[in-house]
């Protein structure tokens, strides 16, 4: 513990009153430009996080946040805006005086278009004068909460205006960037092309939220700080695994974006995708993030091709109908505002792949996700085999494999079921299940996604953030099916009722290999 | 029938009514020990707290009161939530007045459950307390206690800093410092911005009023460990260059909370006093790397959070243990 006057590896002085403080180490100063900040993102989601890492003394002293937007704001008016959206979603609750006063002084806003490099020149001076004016360092986290269509102008004026990593000659410039990264192959690797004109890998933070959730995290812990599990953890002892995300929420006033992509593109191709990668991984050499990243990308690329011709056989859509959730009766998909009335978007899908490595050889992974569905449920299923021998239980028990659930939302939490002996003389044998519960378990609320990935951005810990080989390797995987959706239309959409399992097709997928989903 | 008596008659059908339970997700026992009637119902509300919150078994070991016939034993359970059906949290509270120390050890022994670690919080304050004390140690994995619980002067910290010594093989949680987290940020904090790192090796001089002196002698010793300062007397350090560093404290404000504290190195003044609102700092500066003047929320105080921390964080904290040893040095 005792103090050497030491820099890090980059030559930056190291604060030798942080030392054994906490393992999150407090951010170095910085701005933060919130692109799309009258947006709903920021309402309710980014404002409120950036609120509570405020509260959580997890922000830095010296930091600025900067809204901009095409809305026309002044600072003031963007500061009532925010404390606004603070006083309704904050998990807080309501903001306080006199915090948020001293909180509000670092808020400010630019109204422009982005695709005006004027405008990039107004931020670039109020940036400057943060600088001078909050000691922020010339650091720079610029959050691309936008629509994914303005992305590459963003980032094309950033670098005409001096704003990118290379003329910085202050401090660093990092970016995150909000999901979908592209709507298709081709035009993820168009963008990754903008992006890494301007930013390098290191400097991009490709946010997908579910990474940042407690019980995500928990899958490596799981795994790799147990040693029960690791041992069965393979093709020997693994039947299949299900990865579920299922919403009971329609598009909630998104059916522009939605109709436009679909539950394949919306959910499977990121959110899912680093589901299975976190599952099928190997052990990484250490907990730093590209190790960690290493052995993700490794199971992305080890997963078999989807051939064009097998798409019918491996793959499943659906497209709600009207139907009722928690009693209330909803409206069909193509009844949703901004929805075509013809549409042939799915709204649910459902895939099987397999892993063709030396560990999931020939165990099929089924990933499904859909909206308006029966219950609100994500969670990662590893079904284990059958017994090789039936030794217990009468002729009318039933033997369940054993199942160990990871809970992601909207419990958090991990189940493992297994048989036992009923009570009694005889020889009954029932399947149970043991559970443990985040919120009991540990007495402790997990905070939101986003302020964990933002403060670990601001860090510049980019753990939790996706890789562009990543990316672009999960986009490869989904194209084939992509393409023959596209193609080819589904007659029978819509094809489920809202608030039901799903279409009848994906339980089909499961039954030709003699399976069933588990319920949702 | 006699209290003890009594009490045993009620422990046997607490053991039995244990042993009758569903299996529980117990991850922790807690053994509480309170002999000063003041702090008794602080105590208990926090322990209670914690309990709820975590899957406990909780053992609240009541020395307050005059050993007669008044002795008691109470036991409670709560059901756990979600889809755990059962038991969460026991928590037996034990009149203990009519006990000697082997005796209340082997209530110990036999009510706790086994697999699971002890933490002992330890609030006592009589001298009579101690054999209690040397009884219970064995039984803990990790001891807590308040150096500043209920003295103003350095008693606590001088008691704990002797137990260190004698017994390095327990991790040791003390809340008075625990309860500083939020000022070690903000002190660390002046210093966070790149330009001003190297100041932190400038400090000629640091000030900290508080209303007890575990506070002050701890944020002093955490600063000096930290930087390499070498206590040359009570009020004065060294620093690596052998510049002289004075320490100056004032009692006040309420016992166990810090009002003030500044820090000035060569070129700046930094100073962080708590508002009006006692859950906000303010922190100022003035000369050559001063800065706008800023608010701080100040949390996780005099609440269960600390107790949380305290469970929550496993095994030994190196800065604690560095920090307390560097306050055995200051207290000579």
């Amino acid at each position: 513990m005792t103090a050497t006057r030491t820099q890090t590896s980059d030559g930056v002085a190291v604060n030798p009153l942080r030392r054994g403080l906490s393992t999150n180490r407090i951010p170095d100063p910085c701005n933060i430009v919130f692109f799309g900040a009258s947006g709903d993102l920021m309402k309710r989601m980014l404002m409120p996080a950036m609120w509570n890492l405020r509260l959580d003394d997890i922000l830095p002293s010296n930091f600025g946040i900067v809204g901009f937007s095409r809305s026309e704001f002044s600072d003031d008016e963007f500061r009532g805006a925010m404390r606004k959206s603070v006083d309704e979603f904050s998990r807080s609750g309501p903001a306080k005086e006199p915090l948020w006063s001293d909180f509000a002084q670092h808020l400010s806003y630019i109204s422009g278009d982005f695709d005006d490099v004027n405008c990039f020149h107004k931020l670039r001076e109020h940036l400057e004068k943060n600088d001078k004016e909050l000691g922020t360092g010339g650091n720079r986290l610029f959050y691309l909460s936008t629509p994914p269509s303005v992305f590459s102008s963003i980032i094309e004026q950033l670098d005409k205006a001096g704003l990118g990593p290379r003329d910085n000659k202050a401090g660093w410039s990092r970016i995150i960037i909000e999901k979908p990264f592209g709507t298709d192959l081709d035009s993820a690797r168009a963008l990754q092309a903008e992006v890494e004109k301007v930013f390098p890998e290191k400097q991009v933070y490709r946010i997908d939220h579910y990474l940042g959730k407690e019980p995500v995290q928990d899958i490596m812990a799981l795994r790799f700080a147990n040693v029960i599990f690791e041992p069965v953890w393979n093709r020997r002892y693994v039947d299949s695994v299900q990865i579920t995300a299922a919403e009971t929420v329609g598009v909630e006033g998104r059916g522009g974006y939605y109709d436009n992509a679909g539950a394949l593109r919306d959910m499977i191709q990121n959110h899912v995708m680093n589901l299975v990668a976190l599952v099928a991984m190997e052990p990484p050499v250490s907990s730093d993030a590209d190790s960690i990243r290493d052995e993700k990308f490794k199971v992305l690329r080890a997963i078999r091709p989807i051939e064009p011709g097998r798409v019918i056989l491996d793959s499943a859509r659906g497209q709600y109908d009207a139907g009722s959730i928690n009693g209330k009766p909803v409206p069909a998909y193509r009844e949703e505002p901004d929805v075509r009335p013809d549409s042939n978007t799915e709204t649910y899908a459902a895939v099987k792949l397999w892993i063709d490595n030396w560990r999931w050889a020939d165990v099929p992974f089924y990933m499904r996700s859909g909206k308006r569905l029966a219950h609100k449920n994500s969670e990662i299923a590893i079904r284990f085999r059958s017994l090789p021998h039936r030794l217990f239980g009468e002729a009318g028990d039933m033997l369940d494999n054993n199942v160990l659930v990871m809970k992601i939302q909207p419990e958090e939490g991990i189940s493992l079921r297994f048989n036992a002996k009923v009570p009694g003389p005889r020889m009954h044998i029932r399947s149970v299940s043991m559970d443990f519960n985040y919120g009991t378990g540990f007495g402790v609320v997990s905070a939101p996604a986003y302020e964990r990935l933002i403060g670990d951005a601001m860090r510049g810990d980019a753990t939790l953030f996706t890789r562009w080989d990543a990316v672009e390797t999960a986009w490869q995987i989904v194209m084939p099916v992509l393409e023959n959706w596209e193609n080819n239309a589904d007659e029978s959409f819509p094809n489920y009722s809202a608030g039901s399992q799903g279409p009848p097709a994906s339980d089909r997928l499961l039954a030709r290999d003699g399976r069933e989903w588990q319920r949702i | 029938m006699s209290a003890e008596s009594k009490v045993d008659a009620s422990l046997e059908s607490i053991r039995t009514e244990l042993a009758r339970n569903p299996a529980s997700t117990t991850t922790l026992n807690l053994i509480v020990w309170i002999d000063d009637p003041k702090r008794r119902d602080w105590i208990v509300e926090r322990a209670t707290m914690l309990a709820e919150k975590h899957p406990s078994f909780t053992l609240i070991l009541d020395n307050t009161g005059e050993c007669g016939e008044a002795a008691t034993v109470t036991t409670r359970a709560r059901a756990g939530g979600g889809t755990l059906s059962a038991s969460q949290g026991e928590r037996v509270e034990l009149d203990v007045s009519c006990y000697d120390a082997p005796k209340v050890a082997e209530y110990v022994e036999t009510l706790s459950r086994s697999g699971v670690p002890t933490l002992l919080w330890w609030s006592g304050m009589k001298v009579g307390s101690r054999p209690v004390f040397d009884a219970l140690l064995p039984h803990a994995d990790t001891l807590l206690v308040d150096s500043a619980g209920s003295v103003t002067d350095e008693r606590g910290l001088r008691s704990l800093v002797g137990f260190r010594r004698d017994h390095p093989e327990i991790v040791l949680r003390d809340l008075a410092w625990l309860r500083l987290r939020p000022w070690l940020d903000m002190i660390a904090n002046f210093f966070d911005d790149r330009q001003s790192t190297r100041e932190a090796f400038t400090i000629r001089r640091l000030t900290i009023a508080s209303g007890s002196a575990a506070e002050a002698l701890y944020l002093a010793a955490w600063l000096a460990s930290s930087l390499n300062w070498k206590a040359a007397g009570p009020d004065t350090f060294s620093d690596m260059d052998g510049n002289r560093v004075t320490f100056s404290r004032e009692e006040r404000g309420e016992i166990r909370r810090v009002q003030r504290v500044c820090v000035e190195t060569e070129t700046t003044s930094y100073c962080a006093e708590v508002t009006d609102n006692p859950q906000v700092v303010r922190v100022a500066s003035e000369g050559a790397n001063a800065l706008e003047p800023r608010l701080y929320p100040l949390r996780a105080l005099d609440n269960a959070s600390l107790l949380e921390r305290a469970v929550l964080e496993p095994g030994r904290d190196t800065l604690y243990e560095t920090t307390l040893a560097t306050v055995g040095t200051l207290l000579g």
